[in-house]
């Protein structure tokens, strides 16, 4: 129990001094640059972000997002208001952490903290505004809205009223009309975020860091702070804004009315003026910063309800890989296969295959789009049904055609199986890109043929053939909101020697690759997967209804007659 | 306090054992302990029990003498109906577990670093023998510095415009493509990699890439492209004096003691 006590008090000191000594050294805000920092950037940062702080590092062709340029002073994940720097422990905490769904990685186990920290100091000195030293405004917290169903639902009326549809789409999938459009300040091609996959958010999920994402802005991205203009009817509080809409909704207005939306108007510029006139730095009188404060007390409770909608879009972590336990298990049913529509497919939980850009290949994918494919199956006595589902921003059918090859860009998806199940685990698989020496059969399916799924053979990526016994398979495919959605189906057995056979209980090895024909995707240049696994999982044996109850009357029996023999041996003796 | 039955005893050793094997050895002090040789343990102990107790007739008798009573004797009546039905109960459970069981994937054997050939090539072109090829860029480490340097930052280049996607920022085979890749991409950082291979190998791994490894691994599943195909000759060697002083590790020599 002492010893407890000690370790208890060592740690707390520990952190206690930890902190202080953090807040000497580094509370200060001017950029104080040590040899020590510049040492650790060239090593650490230099080869993605360059060697001047540009952007430009020889590593950053090939990314996307770009590796950021640090001489812009423009930051996207920050704790502060629009159009402020952010504070060192900003900059600190995604050095530490990095961004999810880019290729900047968390420095933590690889820098010391005081190496961190001199890398901030550093990459401070690539911007002028840093040296002014002033402490930048910081996003408050204070009336967090907790995250309930209540709050969820008045979020979801504002992501509509506020236009978030325009770029995250209906139901926030990132493919709103926008979404090809949108470019940075950079002049790069840039992709409003998938809300359903939380994985991917570069800071953070939770709805406090969603919240710092609708206040602070993302600078240097298209998504804007929630202030001034950016914002429907800034100025107005619930009770006006919703007036203005039901005005602004009528056919005609009376004069009364149309005095009444001027005021309305007026209001809001009024509003907007002030937030300019704050980002730049003029200072505002008492009553001004009064109006300005009201404002924003609008916005920062309408920004909660939407973080909390936001929150609510995708699950708390990306899904398990269908690996180990979690392979794809088809499961048997006695009678007709579901349709893509049958409310049966909701029953099984659908397994997550992560796909990857494809860069072993010429012309290889450094920028995937397309982040996943879930898969559900069902199988009878004499047929399979998949069911895939993949979110991909744009609905791509071959209206534009590739530079190079000429060939139509529309969205694809094939699943790949060996030709043959390899028998035992040491036996060769087919090469998991499309095959080499040992073939690979394939399902291709593609945008603008939805309800045709072509067989093709392959032994390699770049030699695919087409079979020439077509139309084993049923297929169904649709786009909405975002997401494709690809109902298969097919006989166990084929009379064709090219096609995969398929037995309950074998353990099948598959694949998949997909394309996004917005995303420049065409031939080898797509997402692929690794090879995984896939069965038609056996009907449970009726042997376990017969065995366990056997072996526990036979056990009581042997209880039963180890008495009996006991008493008759006490009765002798 | 009354004196515990020798059955109660043996049970509480042998029950005793069996948590310090799985859960203060394996987990606490040490990484956990196969299920077989727990098994192994627990098949000694339960040996070593039944010795003990049948040195002496005495003794055997004593140990017996609670299952008896339980089995027979009124006032036990609660403890052997309790009995009667946990142990069916328990066997019913678990044999129904074993047969429900569903069958998992067979695992793939792989052997991460297969017997590499033993003539190493560029392409077609054969440098030597894989015994005895050196790094033609390695002596300028002593011999010149200065151009030792601009191997070295060329090598960095290749490493973060071909490498790092995979391998890693911290060349610890964590790239933003790495998790999803199967099976995993080398870890530099790893002190059982590059202390183990010659820098020939290192070449032959990058130039003939996943499909250039022999069946024992697995070339069907790795993605590491042919990077022959991309790089020359001396962006590989660049690349490999790139790892080593990244990470510190020097490569192994030839004739120098495993």
């Amino acid at each position: 129990m002492k010893n407890r006590n000690v370790t208890l008090l060592m740690l707390v000191l520990g952190i206690v001094v930890g902190t202080l000594r953090c807040a000497v050294t580094y509370a200060q805000n001017a950029p104080e640059a040590s040899e020590k920092g510049k040492e650790v950037y060239d090593q650490s940062c230099a080869h993605c972000h360059g060697t001047e702080g540009r952007g430009d590092g020889s590593a950053a062709e090939n990314l996307l997002p770009r590796p950021r340029d640090f001489t812009r002073g423009l930051y996207k994940i920050r704790s502060t208001e629009s159009g402020q720097l952010p504070t060192d422990q900003d900059l600190f905490d995604i050095i530490t952490i990095g961004m999810p769904g880019s290729s900047m990685p968390g420095w933590e186990t690889s820098l010391s903290a005081d190496d961190r920290w001199e890398v901030v100091a550093y990459i401070k000195t690539f911007y002028d505004g840093f040296k002014a030293g002033e402490a930048p405004r910081e996003i408050s917290l204070d009336g967090k809205i907790p995250y309930a169903e209540q709050s969820v639902e008045t979020g979801k009326g504002l992501y509509v009223e506020l236009g978030c549809v325009e770029c995250h789409g209906n139901i926030g999938r990132g493919d709103g009309t926008s979404a090809p459009t949108l470019t940075d300040e950079w002049g790069f091609q840039t992709w409003p975020a998938n809300l359903a996959q939380s994985w991917n958010f570069r800071g953070g999920a939770d709805t406090e860091a969603i919240f710092k994402r609708f206040i602070g802005g993302i600078a240097g991205s298209p998504m804007p702070a929630f202030e001034g203009d950016s914002f429907l009817h800034f100025g107005l509080t619930v009770e006006e804004s919703k007036r203005l809409t039901e005005l602004e909704n009528k056919d005609e207005m009376t004069e009364t009315e149309e005095a009444e939306s001027e005021k309305f108007y007026e209001k809001m510029d009024a509003a907007v003026n002030l937030a300019l006139n704050r980002t730049e730095g003029i200072e505002l009188t008492a009553a001004e910063q009064q109006t300005y404060d009201d404002a924003m007390q609008v916005v920062y409770e309408k920004s909660w309800h939407l973080a909390n909608y936001v929150k609510s879009l995708a699950p708390e972590q990306r899904p398990e890989p269908a690996i180990g336990k979690n392979v794809l298990r088809s499961q048997y049913v006695q009678d007709a296969l579901p349709g893509m529509e049958d409310p049966v497919w909701e029953t099984l939980q659908a397994r997550h295959f992560p796909l990857v850009g494809q860069i072993v290949i010429e012309p290889r994918q450094f920028n995937p789009t397309i982040d996943s494919v879930d898969v559900k199956s069902f199988y009878n006595d004499t047929e399979v049904a998949f069911l895939f589902t993949w979110d991909d921003r744009t609905h791509t059918i071959g209206d534009e055609t590739d530079e190079t090859t000429g060939k139509p860009l529309e969205d694809a998806l094939a699943i790949q199986f060996p030709v043959k199940v390899p028998q035992g685990p040491t036996a060769p698989k087919p090469y998991f890109l499309w095959g080499g020496r040992l073939p690979v059969y394939l399902w291709h399916w593609k945008a603008s043929t939805p309800e045709q799924v072509t067989e093709l053979t392959a032994k390699g990526i770049n030699a695919a053939e087409v079979q020439e016994a077509q139309g084993a398979l049923q297929a169904q495919g649709v786009y909405t909101d975002g997401q494709y959605k690809l109902w298969v189906k097919r006989a166990l057995k084929t009379d064709d020697k090219k096609d995969l056979q398929l037995d309950p209980g074998v353990f099948v090895p598959i694949a998949f690759s997909a394309w996004d024909g917005a995303n420049g995707d065409v031939d080898a240049k797509r997402v692929v997967s690794s090879w995984y696994t896939f069965v038609l999982e056996p009907v449970p044996s009726s042997r376990r209804f017969v065995y366990p109850p056997l072996i526990a009357i036979l056990s009581l029996g042997l209880l039963f007659g180890l008495r009996a023999a006991v008493q008759r041996r006490n009765s002798v003796s | 306090m009354k004196k515990l039955s020798l059955f109660t005893i043996c049970l509480i050793v042998l029950v005793g054992s069996w948590v310090v094997l799985r859960f203060a050895i394996g987990g606490i002090v040490s990484v956990p302990i196969p299920g077989s040789v727990i098994a192994m343990y627990m098949g000694l102990i339960i040996i070593a029990i039944l010795v003990h107790i049948s040195v002496e007739d005495s003794l055997f008798r004593e140990f017996l003498r609670p299952i008896r009573e339980t089995l027979v004797e009124d006032r036990r009546q609660v403890r052997r109906r309790v009995i009667a039905v946990l142990i069916p109960l328990f066997l019913l459970g678990y044999t129904y577990s074993i047969i429900a069981q569903r069958a998992n994937p067979p695992g793939s054997p792989r052997d991460a670093h297969p017997s590499p050939p033993l003539e190493l090539t560029y392409k077609d072109e054969v440098i030597g023998t894989m015994q005895d090829v050196v790094n033609p860029f390695r002596h300028y480490e002593k011999d010149d510095p200065e151009a030792f340097k601009a191997h070295v930052e060329n090598g960095r280049r290749v490493y973060y415009q071909n490498c790092f996607y995979c391998h890693g920022d911290h060349l610890d085979g964590q790239g933003h493509f790495a998790p999803h890749l199967q099976p995993l991409p080398a870890n530099f950082q790893d002190p059982g990699i590059i202390p183990n291979f010659q820098e020939a190998f290192f070449f032959w791994r990058i130039a003939k890439g996943g499909p250039g490894l022999p069946a024992a691994g697995t070339p069907w599943d790795s993605a590491m492209p042919i990077w022959e195909n991309h790089l020359t000759k001396d962006e590989i060697w660049d690349v490999i004096l790139f790892l080593s002083e990244y990470t510190g590790y020097q490569f192994r020599t030839f004739g120098e003691a495993h």
